[in-house]
């Protein structure tokens, strides 16, 4: 191997991986002006998804809502690409309404590959990474597996599930990475070998069965939205996307037949038997796990999604395991409208290396070897929105750090990308970790509504959104702020035909002239049933109308909100040098000392989130910092 | 600024000299403003004398001083109340505060504030550290001192039940598709009204927390000469007050602690209701009255002899309306018939007075009678000390108090049927006050309770 050195290039980034976390990495970079390589062990699982054929859902919606407005590509990707729309929560208020769409899983694949072979400045190479080369503690390349080294200012490091890969179908298991891919085997040892800690989770995904031999008639179907709605800002008026036409998914259940195999059986699952040592989400159990955990449940719930418009596979959600073959083709024909199913491919459980995430700083850079960033479900996170959004700002700040520039860091009242990576970074996971909308303090105003509004500036400073989109930007912006302005001083009198109207609704009838903002407070009234009240409403696009009477509507608590984001803030914006020895610091107690000098955390706001940092430690730690050490 | 407002009390809480309350944050002049009545006005850096007043009534004579920002301690618009010292009179000075808009400060706030605003020197804030830490210290033992027990347990459990709720309403957000029952509107509004009764319950242990540490303050009224001084003597078991035959000789209020069982009674006599030119007599009276704002029972002594006057039901009355109990006393029962008795039952049952005792203190008839009716009436003869519930601290009351005002506020939503994740606004902040008590975080919790209680996942 020695005497065959060569280089094969020379790059300001290079991401190790093509999945969510990896393209969105590269495209960042490449868009940024960097020379960017992206490195894949199989060009045709580029942007894959090994689990299950859909983007979006609650909280991770919101998630590719951000990464569209700082300028992402998985909302434009998925836009393209969905088979079926469905906005969810629509009864359950503003905040959680959430879009999740079924994609076709290989058209998402040949559409994202599209744009990263399309991309200027960006490079795409099959080829397995073995080594990081390190100097200094700073990267500078890499080498693949048939020998060839390529240098870089940055690498970022979104290789998924595949390291260290094992596959596990009750008593077998196997060397793989997911969907039947190479896993990657000698990463891991390099990244031991300059310092990088590992550690081991598991997930898992259920088996995919032909529709063919589905009798679909015993299922629920379950149709997508007749009015779709784009995930991309800038598809807000895309004629083709709206007219698409949906394919169907369908609901089923399992039966006490199904629990009893289970049962009968579970001596031969990995998990019971304890052959499979990975950590698996609490949020995403196996069929076996629900049937113990929740035996006083008859029956659990399944979706079949198809993969793809030109298929016949079709994925069960809510019905992965890890039992044996011959078992799991049992469980699943116990499935009404599955009898006569027949596997295409089995369910299986995988186990892959991924490193603590404490031990990232917040731009997602590993502490400790500079230029090397890691992103996606190696940092234990779970999911492809999770993974991207991770993945676009690795990028974002590989180059900034290339140029010397502050890492652009979301914190946890901007975006769920910022509680996303706060959390993972500051309070660290052990388990691979979902986003959910409970894990946002500030909810109400982390819409996917509004997404574009809050990141859409940031994502034009830092480079990825264009002029005219900035343009078509401030131009809804200013729409909105001038609707509601309109709401506020327009008065509707208590005219008999304004009062037969309201009665008609169903609404009290009002004696004075009442604004038209204060109409639309009243829980019964809304944009819709208002507009034969309101004769002079200027025609604008559906969005304003959305935010101008989310503003209006919720306008209490959004002010509450607003003082509590205003409070965090103060102790955010108290910084904290990495210079910091927190040993030296005597009023700390110990494990904080301990804990700090781990964690070097950026602001007291962060260091107050690290468990085993008391309100007690925080007094102590803004006092010592008033001194001026 | 725009921190919220802040107050605590600023100096040890003792029964003698002046205590300072301190308020800081961008509500404290306008607080001040609502509570404090003065012929002069706040200006900053200046002291200005006048009144405390509640409910038009005044609670204490005061010196108020007012600090602008970002000239004072901690950077923000501060005003230090200075009355008089003692638990009762500050301790409702500083739930006035807290009633009218702040919040009981945390340990070592004000420091906080006064570093964040960058108001702390270098000399200052090494003596900050140490208080800090003793005061941390200090509290973390008297905390988990209650921690260690009922308290802990109760508000676990009552908070369990709401992280449970959230647990369920954020399933429903975050799995909509997922067939578990919905939150049922009518289902969550009986667990809200069961928990702010609950709440209700411990917050009204506070009183019953004074009573036992500091005692049942009594106030014994009556006409001159009913004998009010020989009943106080009969209690403390020995002369204290002056007693002769002659109207209004107790011209002073005589404080007498005394042990009935378990609880302390603080007796005030009084100088008799009645009219009189006598100037001295006078001030007496008028010191009664006022006496009352401070006063848990009044033993009101009637003259078996004499008749129940207006005055006496209108003074009744006015004890009644301040929601003071009372037990009415016919004294001298030994120099009438006894059929007399019934007569002033009536009487008295027709007014609404319900605990009505003859007496004889001449011949020592009824005392035991009394005593046990007051035991009665505080009873806490059955209060377990080992195992119920009890709170002293006005920190776990003030939050206890932001609790239901949030649970309120879901119940509200819940009504005019606002969206499910408002009502989950309302009742996270609810349960983030109950945790607060006991130091847990409440997102970790719904999170972890989500995935005990549902099940879930592809």
């Amino acid at each position: 191997m020695e005497n065959n050195e060569y280089c094969l290039g020379e790059y300001d980034v290079i991401v190790i991986g093509a999945g969510h976390a990896g393209c969105e990495a590269a495209l960042a970079s490449a868009r940024l002006g960097k020379k960017t390589a992206s490195f894949v062990i199989n060009l045709d699982t580029l942007a894959n998804m090994p689990c299950n054929p859909s983007i979006g859902g609650t909280s991770k919606g919101h998630l590719v809502r951000e990464i569209d407005a700082l300028g992402g590509e998985m909302a434009k990707n998925a836009d393209k690409t969905f088979i079926q729309s469905k906005m969810l929560n629509l009864s359950k208020g503003p905040a959680v309404h959430s879009l999740r769409v079924q994609s076709d899983r290989k058209m998402y694949h040949i559409a994202m590959k599209e744009v990263m072979e399309n991309q200027a400045n960006l490079d795409i190479y099959q080829a397995e990474i073995v080594k990081i080369l390190v100097e200094n503690n700073k990267v500078i390349g890499v080498k693949t597996k048939i020998g060839a080294t390529f240098y870089a200012k940055a690498i970022i490091v979104a290789t998924g599930t595949y390291l260290k890969g094992k596959v596990i179908i009750g008593e077998v298991s196997y060397e793989s990475g997911p969907d039947g891919v190479f896993p990657a085997n000698d990463l891991s040892q390099s990244l031991l070998d300059i310092g990088v800690e590992l550690r081991r989770f598991k997930t898992g995904t259920p088996a995919r069965i032909n529709s063919n031999a589905m009798d679909l008639s015993k299922t629920e179907e379950q149709k997508g939205d007749e009015k779709i709605i784009p995930f991309s800002f800038e598809n807000e008026n895309n004629e083709e996307i709206k007219n698409r036409k949906q394919v169907s998914c369908y609901l089923t259940y399992t039966t006490e037949k199904t629990h009893q195999i289970i049962k009968d059986n579970l001596h031969r699952s990995p998990i019971y038997s304890g052959r499979i040592h990975g950590i698996g989400p609490r949020y995403c159990p196996s069929i076996e796990d629900k049937v113990v955990r929740f035996s006083d449940k008859p029956r659990h719930q399944l979706f079949i999604e198809p993969l793809g418009e030109k298929t016949s596979e079709m994925y069960i959600q809510g019905m992965s395991s890890s039992m044996p073959e011959e078992i799991q083709i049992q469980m699943y024909r116990s499935v009404p409208g599955l009898e006569n199913a027949t596997m295409m491919r089995p369910a299986y459980a995988i186990e892959y290396d991924c490193i603590d995430s404490t031990n990232l700083a917040l731009s997602l850079e590993y502490k400790g070897i500079e230029g090397l960033f890691f992103a996606g479900q190696i940092n234990g996170s779970s999911g492809y929105e999770e993974a991207a959004a991770q993945g676009l700002m690795a990028g974002i700040n590989a180059v900034r750090k290339i140029d010397n520039k502050e890492p652009v860091i979301l914190d946890r009242s901007e975006a769920y990308i910022g509680v996303l990576i706060d959390d993972l970074i500051t309070k660290g996971t052990n388990e691979p970790y979902r986003m959910m909308t409970s894990r946002s303090e500030y909810r109400l105003m982390l819409r996917q509504d509004n997404a574009d509004l809050r990141l859409t500036d940031l994502g034009h400073e830092i480079g990825l959104v264009s002029d005219v989109r900035y343009e078509k930007f401030l131009h809804k912006k200013l729409d909105i702020e001038n609707e509601i302005n309109r709401l506020i001083t327009t008065v509707v009198k208590p005219t008999e035909e304004v009062n037969a109207i309201l009665k008609e609704i169903g609404a009290s009838e009002i004696t004075t002239g009442v604004k038209l903002s204060d109409l639309l407070k009243r829980s019964e009234l809304n944009y819709d049933n208002l507009t034969k009240l309101d004769s002079n409403r200027p025609f604008l696009a559906d969005s304003v109308y959305e935010e101008a009477q989310i503003a209006v509507k919720y306008e209490g608590y959004i002010k509450m909100q607003l003082e509590q984001i205003e409070d965090f803030k103060k102790l955010e914006n108290k910084k904290l040098k990495a210079e910091i020895d927190y040993e030296q610091i005597k009023g700390l107690s110990l494990e904080a000392r301990q804990k700090l000098n781990k964690q070097k955390p950026l602001s007291v706001g962060q260091a107050s989130r690290i468990s085993g940092v008391s309100p007690a430690d925080i007094s102590v730690l803004l006092i010592y910092l008033s001194q001026g050490m | 600024m725009s921190t919220d407002t802040i107050a605590a009390i600023g100096t040890a809480l003792s029964n003698s000299g002046i205590s300072i309350i301190r308020i800081s944050g961008r509500d404290s002049l306008a607080l001040i403003d609502k509570i404090f009545k003065s012929n002069q006005s706040l200006e900053p850096n200046k002291i200005i004398f006048g009144k405390i007043v509640k409910n038009e009534k005044k609670l204490d004579n005061v010196l108020v001083s007012y600090f602008k920002s970002p000239k004072s301690y901690t950077g923000e618009d501060v005003c230090e109340i200075n009355c008089h010292g003692g638990n009762e009179i500050t301790r409702e000075i500083l739930e006035l505060v807290l009633e009218n808009g702040a919040r009981i400060a945390t340990p070592g706030e004000f420091s906080k504030r006064a570093f964040i605003n960058g108001k702390m020197d270098l000399t200052q804030s090494e003596a900050v550290i140490n208080l800090i830490n003793a005061k941390t210290r200090i509290e973390s033992r008297i905390a988990s001192k209650q921690l260690d027990g009922n308290l802990y347990s109760k508000i676990k459990e009552l908070r369990e039940e709401l992280v449970e709720l959230l647990a369920h309403i954020e399933v429903s957000i975050d799995y909509p598709e997922y067939d578990y029952e919905e939150v049922e509107p009518i289902k969550v509004k009986e667990l809200l009204y069961k928990k702010i009764e609950e709440i209700q319950k411990i917050i009204d242990t506070y009183e019953q927390g004074r009573i036992i540490k500091n005692g049942v303050n009594v106030a014994i009224l009556g006409r001159p000469n009913v004998g009010k001084s020989s009943l106080l003597n009969k209690l403390a078991e020995y002369e204290k007050a002056i007693v002769t035959d002659i109207p209004g000789t107790t011209r002073d209020i005589v404080e007498e602690s005394i042990n009935i069982g378990d609880i302390i009674l603080n007796v005030f006599d009084t100088a008799g209701i009645r009219e009189t030119e006598d100037i001295v007599e006078k001030i007496g009276v008028e010191k009664t009255l006022k006496k009352l704002d401070e006063v848990d029972l009044v033993i009101y002594i009637l003259n078996a002899e004499e008749k129940v006057e207006l005055k006496d039901f209108e003074l009744i009355a006015k004890i009644k309306n301040k929601g003071i109990k009372l037990i009415v006393v016919i004294n001298k029962m030994d120099r009438v018939e006894k059929s007399i008795f019934d007569t002033f039952m009536l009487q008295l049952k027709e007014n609404n007075i319900e605990t009505i005792l003859p007496m004889s203190l001449i011949n020592d008839d009824g005392i035991e009678e009394l005593k046990n009716e007051i035991v009665t009436l505080f009873h806490t003869n059955d209060f377990d000390y080992e195992h119920e519930l009890m709170i002293t601290n006005v920190r776990h009351k003030d939050l206890l108090k932001k609790a239901i005002h949030f649970l309120k506020n879901a119940s509200k939503s819940i009504n005019s049927i606002e969206s499910i994740d408002i009502i989950s606004i309302h009742v996270k902040n609810a349960t983030r006050f109950l945790g607060e008590i006991i130091g847990e975080d409440v997102s970790v919790d719904v999170v972890n309770k989500i995935f005990e209680k549902f099940c879930l996942g592809k």
